[in-house]
């Protein structure tokens, strides 16, 4: 019952957090110079054309009334309609004139839900390489911290954090792909595509895991009650398994939680870089081309994403440590 | 300090009664990891201030015939004059990434300073003031915490026309939201201290006990996070200007660098690879100081780090 109200409390937080988001993005998108409509009709349109589609988009409201009404659709599940994206997925080129309000455009949700999967099976890859790589060396450095294996962890924990993804991805395919032909590097015809950005996010990710695996291992492995463990005479690898990682659990998992939105940046430019046809690679084509609903959709779904994980999180730490206060 | 106040700072300098921030200051130098990337970070420095002084090679100037110039000991075709060759334009790959690092360090810096003083700000306002002010302030920060920086990020710099000032200004809104929250933690710790509610008592302003006794307490758990995220920023930055959004052209600056190179990486490698080596290198410097004031940190209050 406790978590239930729990629940509730959050996710009540969470959709005032999203609104929040919704409408910062709203907003600037709006302000900072730049007429969408322009873009949509085409450079050739005659101005009275572009007045008469914007008045019709509602894009000539005051901001407020826009965004009130936006809201409401998203409310009732309806992100809107990309600016330039029809449904068949050809893009228009500037020099066509179209009418968005009568043409078929693609929804923003049928969009987003065509590229989420892809995104989802490369970060899951990557936080899968980013664990197994680091989970051992993490773990090594903690337990001896004056070993071979913790000045290891701190040096490859240095180089990968120094290294930019993006350069390291350009690396990555110029050796691997380019030279070595030993895997496929850009776009996405199956499965093998995403080991390499996946592997190029895994090194972001590590550095981050090995520190704080390697930090609250060894704060834990100094507690009373790891002592009394061993005066109780629990095997070594009992005492690590069920004392030592139980309790180095929850600070990593809120590190996760919140190393979430830099991971998102990194995906958009990974993906980016190896055309990887996920959402990352999207929001980018749609900020060029200015397509204020998808952006926005995207920038939705993200918070709420976040959201979600940070509640989960929370809700995992106080399950695994029930001295976490909820 | 007057020399009428009277307590520690009149007593004997012992070991013991060096503040916290000193003995942090003192072990992170002492660190091994800090010598390096101190020397990196000088040497890096030097070749920021100096080398475009000396040198009269234009980081702009095209020179068609001069193009995919290798670096010295690359190939036959190499010449003094462009250490590490040149571009796809001609132009020389040391000066523009010397002149990259410029503007890359002074946005990171820049963005960082700016977000320290805002969270810094308001989060020892709220800590200190406590009641409504924190609930409010630390709503937004949440809020603030939640939303995809990166995509609106790229939204505010893809749709206006980006410059250093707004790629400054769009970093800092960022960041600032973790230093609100480390800083009020600190002020919230330090409020119930004897020493301020004697202050209150002999009648110091709150901005008063504010900027002249909360600020340093907070320095030491802010300062590593500060030289990190620096260079996080710069990081950003190159992002930025490889999605396109970065320093406007012809201004060098390491993302646009690396995202022209990646066309030529079969003929000419060093276009796209030696500016990434210098971003490589700062950054290494920057998390070496970094991490060595983390653990010196630890060290003094007592926190245990996993290695070394």
């Amino acid at each position: 019952m406790y978590i239930l109200s729990y629940l509730i409390k959050r996710l009540g937080q969470g959709l005032f957090i999203v609104a929040f988001t919704s409408m910062v993005i709203f907003t600037l998108l709006r302000v900072v110079p730049g007429d969408p409509v322009r873009l949509i009709v085409g450079g050739m349109a005659p101005a009275d054309v572009v007045e008469r589609v914007a008045k019709d988009m509602g894009l000539r409201d005051p901001i407020p009334v826009q965004y009130a009404r936006y809201f409401g659709e998203v409310m009732l599940g309806d992100l809107g309609r990309s600016y330039v994206r029809p449904q068949n997925g050809m893009i228009v080129s500037g020099g066509q004139f179209i009418d968005p309000t009568t043409s078929n455009m693609a929804t923003v949700s049928s969009l987003i839900a065509e590229r989420l999967p892809l995104t989802l099976a490369l970060g899951a890859a990557a936080i899968f390489m980013a664990i197994t790589f680091s989970f051992p060396l993490g773990l090594a450095a903690g337990l001896y911290p004056h070993s071979i294996c913790a000045k290891l962890a701190f040096f490859v924990q240095s180089i990968f954090v120094s290294i930019p993804n993006f350069w390291l991805a350009i690396v990555l395919i110029f050796y691997l792909s380019v030279q070595l032909r030993w895997l496929p590097a850009l776009g996405y015809q199956g499965p093998s595509y995403i080991f390499l950005p996946a592997l190029v996010l895994a090194v972001e990710i590590s550095p981050v895991l090995i520190r704080a695996l390697s930090v609250s291992i060894a704060q834990t492995m100094q507690a009373e009650f790891v002592t009394e463990a061993r005066v109780r005479g629990l095997p070594e690898r009992r005492i690590i398994l069920g004392h030592g990682l139980r309790n180095a659990a929850v600070p990593l998992m809120n590190l996760l939680g919140i190393q979430l939105s830099s991971l998102i940046g990194g995906v958009l430019v990974i993906e980016y870089i190896f055309d990887y046809p996920g959402l990352g690679q999207l929001t980018v084509m749609a900020v060029a081309n200015r397509d204020f609903p998808l952006v926005q959709g995207i920038a939705i779904l993200t918070s709420a994403v976040f959201v979600l994980i940070n509640i989960l999180v929370d809700l995992a730490s106080f399950s695994i440590d029930p001295r976490v206060e909820l | 300090m007057d020399a009428t106040v009277y307590g520690p700072e009149s007593a004997p300098r012992l070991a013991l009664n060096k503040s916290p921030a000193r003995r942090i200051l003192e072990a992170a130098v002492r660190s091994p990891g800090f010598k390096v990337g101190m020397g990196v970070l000088l040497l890096l420095l030097f070749a920021m201030v100096f080398y475009p002084m000396l040198s009269d090679v234009s980081a702009t100037t095209i020179n068609v015939r001069a193009r995919f110039l290798p670096p010295i000991g690359v190939g036959d075709k190499w010449i003094w004059a462009h250490p590490l060759g040149t571009d796809q334009l001609g132009r020389d790959i040391l000066m523009r990434s010397v002149v990259g690092l410029r503007y890359s360090l002074f946005i990171g810096v820049a963005s960082v300073f700016m977000m320290l003083m805002l969270g810094c700000g308001l989060g020892i306002y709220a800590g200190y003031r406590a009641g409504w002010r924190d609930t409010v302030i630390m709503r937004i920060t949440d809020a603030q915490l939640s939303i995809p920086m990166i995509i609106l990020a790229i939204s505010i710099l893809g749709v206006s026309t980006p410059t250093v000032q707004s790629i400054i200004l769009v970093l800092a809104m960022s960041g600032w939201p973790l230093y609100a929250r480390v800083a009020r933690s600190v002020a919230l710790a330090e409020r119930s201290m004897e020493y301020v509610r004697g202050l209150e008592v002999l009648g110091a302003s709150h901005w008063r006990i504010m900027l002249l006794y909360m600020v340093p307490t907070i320095l030491p758990p802010i300062v590593f996070i500060a030289v990190l995220d620096v260079a996080r920023m710069m990081i950003f930055e190159t992002i930025l200007g490889f999605l396109g959004l970065g320093v406007p052209p012809p201004a060098p600056s390491f993302g646009t660098m690396i995202s022209d190179g990646r066309k030529y990486l079969i003929n000419a490698w060093w276009i796209a690879s030696c500016p990434g080596m210098f971003l490589a290198l700062a950054l290494l410097s920057l998390n070496l100081i970094g991490a060595a004031f983390e653990r010196a940190r630890n060290q003094v209050f007592g926190g245990s780090d996993g290695s070394q």
